[in-house]
């Protein structure tokens, strides 16, 4: 699934970044490696973007919508309760 | 100038804080990632030197596509910096350590500044400095930039490691990269490190990394070279079954993480603190938009009550000193221009800096306590009906106090598109001389709700325009990537450091203008040559807009600076009190014309610097015909 797919409060791991869409190419550089854990924090009104935090980095990132598209994640654990 | 101290970091890290504190406020600020969109260089005294410090733009990392990356990477490389000062976010140290990995690949002399101690504290990362230093090989020194701390011994140390030979790499990769990098170091062609004046080592990891400018040039030198630079990092990427151009990074990410848990640790915090909470609130789904419209709303109300408050107390002397001048120049040429020099220097202190002083104050709260990003969070679902994303709020929202430093803000847009669509409606946002006037004659005449509703057909314009801009101007949009900081609460110290700052440039940049240029009316005035240009002027200001004929000249003049048209409104009409001698269909008619027209001189050749004179003519085009179909219909409706 794609990290847009994912619900609110869901802990994911990044896959993979889908090819043949135009990516970004600053999410690695902001910590959004493949195979880091992201939780998703919230969702902005009208479709809007996700505030994604990654504990590990205590960092906090907004991708807009088709961002999000482009990430394909996987469910994964909670790294704290 | 012995030295030169260039100050690299991650966007948001407080490099221009770090640099400010050192040189004295020069650089603008900001808690939102970007701010820095040009070099600043100042030159600074550290004990016996003279050191020349350069603040350059953040970056996340040296990736070859961004392009803002890639010239603070060609400066750093191109020898002109003898040490460099890497300053990182104590607060998210892992993600700083891979970007420091990167500067350290460079072998230039470096001092580590290790900022943000303070959050690093608060989220509860405890960062064993001695460790640190010994795993990097380079002096790390902890800071905090807004208050100064270790700022000194940063600059002492920088200028003590200018005259060294780096230390030899300490961080290495994996054994397949390391053995790869051998391998394409001792293959490299004779010259090409050396046109890309960077160590043998660093192109090698970029080369492993598909680093495009590094392989043209590789390319240049050798295909055969490339191609085995090429064949290496395939075979490395299936090894490690990641993207190509993904794994390099993704080893670095690795090395960083691990760097990270040796010299840091995580000690839990408490759950929740107030900045959650706001958080909770500010970013919320319903209330966060209708917080953001309420705050908008006080901000513009406040503008208004505390500027005219102080108008009208510091207007008064020279509202008495105008009513002595008046009668005098109309009988010499030499109190004529007395006359408009006076008039010059009351408009500054009795109109303008009344209502810019509250106005910057709230933005600049605004701005360092880090709004901005939320608000880019909150309006993207809205700005995309428009065809643009959530950072475009960020450009127009600094709109508000001045339009030039908004324009050079569209450069934290990556994509081309979207910078020029926002960059053509930033001039369209009342900057804070337009306030000034808006103030002045619509709340003041018309009464404040007249004004807000000014402000709302602003906004409204500037969607319209927007989604046709949009449809017009083809290209793909990217999408938001940013980074939300955490809320700070602004340093009372830099908040007036920083007021001060812009306030001087409006009494530098500015206030000269105005003197000048009303001296200049003055002395048109008495010869008679402002009728000629009212008379010029008239088809469009008397037949198309209704407008009295005296208005012609002020808005010919108000092309140099806005606030000169209200003042020499106020000079034309011989009266302050303008209800007196315009309808208030004409007032109204008169300030949308003057918001929505051309800016002004510095905001078109700020235009032409950004997005080239062909969008610049669109931008032009675009903001006179705005202004004279509202003001035109303002006289359809009224007159």
């Amino acid at each position: 699934m794609t990290l847009a797919e994912a619900d609110v409060g869901a802990t994911v791991k990044i896959v993979s970044r889908r090819k043949g869409v135009a990516a970004h190419t600053g999410l690695a550089g902001m910590g959004l490696q493949i195979g880091e854990r992201v939780v998703v924090v919230r969702a902005a009104p009208f479709r809007g973007p996700l505030l994604v935090e990654i504990p590990a980095g205590n960092i906090h990132v907004a991708l807009g919508r088709e961002v999000a598209e482009s990430v394909i994640v996987e469910p994964a654990e909670a790294l704290r309760p | 100038v012995s030295v030169t101290v260039a100050l690299c970091g991650q966007p948001n890290c407080g490099k221009s804080t770090l640099f400010n504190a050192l040189a004295g406020f020069k650089a603008n600020t900001g808690n939102f990632p970007g701010t820095t969109v040009e070099y600043t260089a100042s030159e600074v005294v550290v004990g016996d030197h003279v050191a020349r410090v350069i603040d350059l733009p953040g970056t996340y990392s040296f990736s070859p596509q961004d392009a803002a990356e890639r010239v603070t990477r060609e400066y750093l490389l191109s020898g002109k910096a003898d040490v460099i000062v890497a300053v990182l976010d104590a607060s998210v140290l892992a993600r700083s350590l891979e970007m420091l990995l990167q500067v350290l690949e460079m072998r230039i002399p470096t001092v580590v500044a290790l900022n943000m101690m303070d959050e690093a504290e608060r989220k509860g990362v405890v960062v064993d400095v001695p460790a640190l230093e010994r795993r990097l090989g380079v002096p790390v020194i902890p800071t905090l930039a807004t208050r100064g701390l270790g700022v000194v011994q940063v600059a002492e140390r920088a200028v003590e490691m200018a005259a060294r030979v780096p230390a030899p790499q300490e961080i290495r990769y994996d054994r397949d990269i390391e053995t790869a990098v051998r391998e394409l170091t001792l293959g490299m062609p004779a010259g090409l490190a050396e046109s890309l004046r960077a160590p043998a080592r660093f192109v090698a990891l970029r080369l492993l990394e598909g680093d495009t400018a590094f392989e043209s040039a590789a390319r240049e030198a050798d295909p055969g070279f490339l191609e085995l630079a090429t064949r290496r990092r395939r075979e490395l990427a299936e090894e490690h079954d990641l993207p190509e151009d993904a794994f390099l990074a993704s080893r670095r990410h690795g090395l960083a993480q691990l760097l990270f848990d040796e010299v840091a640790r995580v000690v839990p915090r408490r759950p929740r603190s107030w900045r959650d909470s706001l958080d909770q609130a500010l970013m919320h789904r319903v209330y966060g938009l209708a917080i953001a419209a309420l705050v908008f709303a006080l901000l513009f109300l406040l503008t208004f009550v505390v500027g005219d408050r102080l108008a009208s107390l510091t207007g008064k002397p020279f509202d008495a000193l105008a009513l002595l001048l008046r009668p005098l120049a109309e009988g010499s040429f030499g109190w004529a221009l007395v006359k408009g020099l006076a008039d010059g220097l009351a408009g500054g202190v009795g109109i303008v800096l009344p209502y810019l002083l509250p106005l910057l104050f709230a933005m600049v709260l605004m701005e360092d306590a880090g709004y901005l990003p939320r608000a880019a969070f909150l309006v993207d679902g809205i700005l995309h009906r428009i065809g643009l994303h959530g950072k475009s709020i960020i450009p127009f929202i600094l709109g508000y106090g001045c339009n030039v430093p908004a324009l050079m803000g569209t450069r934290i847009l990556e994509n081309q598109r979207d910078r020029v669509l926002t960059a053509l409606l930033v001039p369209l946002i009342p900057c804070s001389a337009r306030t000034v006037l808006i103030l002045a004659l619509v709340a003041a005449f018309l009464g404040p709700l007249y004004a807000l509703g000014i402000y709302l057909l602003n906004l409204a314009v500037v969607a319209v325009v927007g989604r046709i801009l949009s449809a017009a101007v083809p290209g793909p949009s990217l999408g938001l990537l940013m980074d939300v900081p955490p809320f700070r609460v602004p340093v009372p110290r830099l908040v007036l450091q920083k007021v001060w700052f812009r306030i001087r440039q409006f009494v530098v940049g500015a206030w000269p203008i105005l003197i000048v240029a009303s001296v200049v009316l003055g002395a048109i005035e008495y010869a008679g040559i402002s009728a000629h240009l009212n008379a010029a002027l008239s088809p469009l200001t008397v037949s198309l807009l209704g407008l009295p004929e005296a208005v012609g000249v002020t808005l010919f003049f108000g092309l140099l600076r806005k606030e000169l048209s209200l003042l020499m409104l106020f000079q034309a009409l011989g009266t302050e009190n303008v209800a007196a001698v315009m309808t208030p269909a004409q007032i109204l008619g008169f300030t949308l014309f003057v918001t929505f027209y051309v800016p002004c001189v510095s905001t078109i050749a700020t235009l032409v610097r950004e997005i080239g004179w062909k969008w610049t003519g669109v931008s032009v085009a675009l903001n006179t015909g705005i202004a004279v179909v509202a003001a035109g219909l303002v006289h359809l409706v009224a007159g």
